[in-house]
C-alpha cells in the first residue's frame, strides 16, 4: 500500500501538473493564436466604432461579404453530396483504382492553392485546353463567380468526404441487411436507416467545408478577375484594402470573418454530440 | 428542464445557420446604379487615386451629360507585371494603364492590343512622375541618395521586380543613376560601380511586396529604414500627415506610364465610349486631375509648374537614357539585375 499512494497521487489528490499544463498551454497559444486574433480586434477597432461600422457597411465591403456566403454556399452543397456518394460508392464496393481514387480526392489538400487557382485558368481560362473550346460558344466562366465556386470546390474537395467516409466504414451493415430483409428497397435503406446515421458527418463536413471555403484566397485571385463589387470576395477585398493602406477596412472585415468562423466551430462542437446521441 | 434546453439548444443554432446559409445562397447584386455601358479598367498599384477620385466620376458625369448613358467603371488595381498577366489569363479589361511599356508589348505580342498605341496622344504615355526615396522622419539614417541605401545596416523596402513595374524603374532609377553620377564626375560612365551598388543596396532588402502600393503599406506600419518608389506615394503619404521625409536623388528616372485599350475584348458596341474616354485621358481636365494627385502630367507643362510640392532633380533622365525598353529590360533588368545582382 505505502509504495503504491505516491504513485497514485497524480490521480487521486492535488496535482500541479494541472495547472502547469494549462498554464503552459495558454501561454503557448497566446503568441500563436490569441494575440494575432486580438490585434486584429483592436486594430479593426482603434479610430473608433463609428469608423468601424462605416468600414463594415461600404457597399462593396457588404458584397465581398455577399459573394463570398454564397459562393462558398454552393461550393459546400455540390461537395457534400459528392463526398457523401464518393464516400458510399469507395467503401461499399471494392475495384481496381479504388484506392487509387481515394488518394486522388484527397490530393487538394496539400496542393497550393495558387496551384490550384492556376490550374482552373489553364484549363477553363479563354485561351485554356478546355476553354479555348468553349469561349467562342459565349461560354466564359473563369473571372465570374461560377469560377469562384470551382475554386472553392477543388480546394474544399476531400473536406466533406474526409469526413463521411470514416462512418460509412465503421457502420455496421446488419442494420441495412435488416432493412432489406423486412422488404425495403435499396433507396429506402439508404434514406431511412444509412442517412440517419450519418447525419453527424454531413453536418460538420457542410460545416468544415463552408469554413474552409469562405476563407479561399490563394485560388480565388487568380481566377475571380478580383473587381471590386463584382467578383471580389471577402478574403480579396481585406487583401485589396491591405495593399491599398486601408488598415480598418481590411480589419473591419477580418473581424466579420473571424467572428463567423468562430461561430461555425462553435456550432460544430455542440452540435455534434446532439447528433451523435440521437 | 435544463437537460432539454441544452438539448435544443445546438439545434436552433444549427437551424438559424442554416437558414442563413440559404439566405446567402443567391448571388449577390453589384452595387451602385444600374448602369446602361460599363468600362473595365485594370490598372497598376498607384493609379488607384486619381482614376477613381477624380477621372472617373468626371468622364462619366461628361458622357451622360453628352449622350445620356449612365456609364460605370469596374477597376481592379495590382502591380503592373501582375495586371498584365491576369489579362493575358483572360481578365475582362478594355482598358489598361500600365507602369511599363513592356507589359503593353507582352500584349501586343500575344495580339490583345492589335493597334498602334503609340498614335495616341503623347505617345501613348498618359502621366510620369520620377523615384525617390522615402525615410523615417527627420532622416535618422542620414539617406541622402540612392548610393546612401547601399550602406551597411539599411533596411529597405523594396516592391518585386516579378509583379512590380514600380520595383523595375526602381531598379533603372538607381542603376541610372550611378551611370550619371560617375559620367558626370569622370566624364564616362562607370557600369562596374553602378553595378556594385546596386549589388550592395539589394542586400539590404528586407522585403519585396507585390507592388509599389503594397511596398508603401509594408512600410507605414513601420518596416524599413526606407522606401524607393514613385515620388507621388511619398507626396501622399505626407498629405496623410505620415511621419516621414521625402530625399530626392541627385539622378533619377521618370517613369512614363502607358494607357492602352486592349482591342480583342472591346466590342463594337463599347468601341466609341472606350475611344471617348482615351481622349479624355489626355485632355486638360484629366492631366490637370492627375496632377493634382502628384503625378506629371504628359502633355501639359504648365499644370507641371504649378504643383509646388513636386521636389527638385539635378539629373533626371528618362527610359530613353538606355535606349528604350526593347533595351532595357533585357540588358539592365535581366542581365544585370537578375543574373548579376539577385542570383548572386
Amino acid at each position: 500500500m505505502s509504495t503504491v499512494a505516491p504513485a497514485m497521487r497524480h490521480v487521486r489528490g492535488f496535482d500541479v501538473a494541472r495547472p502547469l499544463s494549462i498554464g503552459v498551454l495558454v501561454f503557448l497559444m497566446l503568441p500563436l493564436v490569441f494575440l494575432p486574433l486580438a490585434s486584429i480586434f483592436i486594430f479593426g477597432t482603434s479610430n473608433g466604432l463609428d469608423k468601424f461600422w462605416a468600414a463594415l457597411t461600404a457597399p462593396e465591403a457588404i458584397f465581398a461579404l455577399k459573394l463570398s456566403m454564397a459562393t462558398s454556399f454552393w461550393a459546400t452543397v455540390f461537395n457534400v453530396i459528392f463526398g457523401l456518394f464518393a464516400a458510399y460508392v469507395l467503401s461499399r464496393y471494392n475495384f481496381w483504382g479504388r484506392n487509387a481514387l481515394i488518394v486522388t480526392i484527397s490530393l487538394p489538400t496539400a496542393i497550393p492553392t495558387a496551384v490550384a487557382g492556376f490550374a482552373l485558368l489553364l484549363l477553363w481560362g479563354p485561351y485554356g485546353t478546355l476553354g479555348r473550346l468553349l469561349t467562342p460558344h459565349g461560354f466564359q466562366i473563369m473571372f465570374t463567380a461560377g469560377a469562384i465556386i470551382l475554386a472553392n470546390i477543388f480546394v474544399t474537395f476531400p473536406l466533406a468526404f474526409g469526413v463521411i467516409k470514416p462512418v460509412f466504414d465503421t457502420m455496421s451493415r446488419s442494420l441495412e441487411e435488416a432493412s432489406a430483409t423486412i422488404g425495403a428497397t435499396r433507396w429506402q435503406t439508404f434514406w431511412h436507416v444509412t442517412l440517419p446515421s450519418l447525419r453527424g458527418a454531413i453536418v460538420s463536413g457542410a460545416l468544415l467545408t463552408f469554413a474552409r471555403a469562405v476563407g479561399e484566397f490563394g485560388s480565388t485571385i487568380l481566377v475571380s478577375g478580383n473587381l471590386a463589387g463584382r467578383t471580389q470576395t471577402a478574403p480579396l477585398y481585406i487583401f485589396a484594402k491591405f495593399n491599398e493602406g486601408q488598415i480598418e477596412a481590411a480589419n473591419a472585415i477580418a473581424i466579420v470573418l473571424a467572428l463567423f468562423s468562430f461561430l461555425i466551430f462553435s456550432v460544430l462542437f455542440f452540435a455534434r454530440d446532439w447528433l451523435d446521441v440521437d | 428542464m435544463r437537460k432539454t434546453i441544452s438539448r435544443k439548444l445546438p439545434f436552433l443554432g444549427l437551424t438559424t445557420l442554416i437558414l442563413a446559409l440559404l439566405a446567402g445562397g443567391c448571388l449577390p447584386k453589384p452595387p451602385g446604379e444600374r448602369s446602361d455601358i460599363t468600362i473595365t479598367l485594370y490598372g497598376f498599384s498607384v493609379m488607384k487615386e486619381p482614376l477613381e477620385k477624380a477621372i472617373f466620376p468626371s468622364f462619366a458625369a461628361k458622357w451622360k451629360q453628352q449622350h445620356g448613358q449612365v456609364l460605370m467603371f469596374q477597376s481592379s488595381f495590382a502591380g503592373s507585371e501582375t495586371v498584365t498577366n491576369q489579362i493575358l489569363r483572360g481578365a475582362p479589361a478594355d482598358v489598361a494603364i500600365l507602369s511599363i511599356e513592356r507589359d503593353v508589348q507582352r500584349l501586343q505580342k500575344d495580339g490583345f492590343v492589335t493597334a498602334d498605341w503609340h498614335l495616341l496622344p503623347a505617345r501613348g504615355i498618359v502621366n510620369k512622375t520620377p523615384f525617390v526615396i522615402i525615410v523615417r522622419q527627420g532622416n535618422p539614417k542620414d539617406i541622402k541618395d540612392f548610393s546612401d541605401l547601399a550602406k551597411p545596416g539599411i533596411r529597405l523596402i523594396h516592391p518585386d521586380p516579378i509583379s512590380s513595374g514600380g520595383a523595375q524603374w526602381s531598379i533603372l532609377a538607381i542603376y541610372g543613376s550611378e551611370l550619371k553620377k560617375s559620367e558626370k564626375e569622370s566624364g564616362e560612365a562607370d557600369a562596374g560601380r553602378a553595378l556594385q551598388t546596386l549589388r550592395a543596396i539589394w542586400k539590404n532588402v528586407i522585403s519585396t511586396p507585390g507592388s509599389a502600393r503594397e511596398a508603401r503599406t509594408t512600410f507605414e506600419l513601420g518596416n524599413g529604414d526606407a522606401l524607393v518608389t514613385y515620388e507621388l506615394e511619398g507626396l501622399l503619404m505626407k498629405q496623410a500627415n505620415e511621419p516621414i521625409e521625402i530625399v530626392t536623388p541627385q539622378a533619377t528616372i521618370f517613369s512614363e506610364h502607358p494607357a492602352v485599350v486592349i482591342d480583342r475584348n472591346v466590342t463594337a458596341a463599347e468601341r466609341p465610349v472606350i475611344d471617348a474616354f482615351m481622349q479624355y485621358l489626355w485632355s486638360d481636365e484629366a492631366q490637370d486631375a492627375f496632377v493634382k494627385f502628384h503625378f506629371y502630367s504628359a502633355t501639359n507643362e504648365a499644370f507641371n509648374q504649378a504643383n509646388t510640392a513636386f521636389g527638385h532633380i539635378e539629373m533626371p533622365f528618362t527610359i530613353d537614357y538606355f535606349g528604350g525598353w526593347d533595351k532595357a529590360y533585357p540588358e539592365v533588368i535581366e542581365k544585370i539585375f537578375r543574373d548579376q545582382v539577385q542570383r548572386k
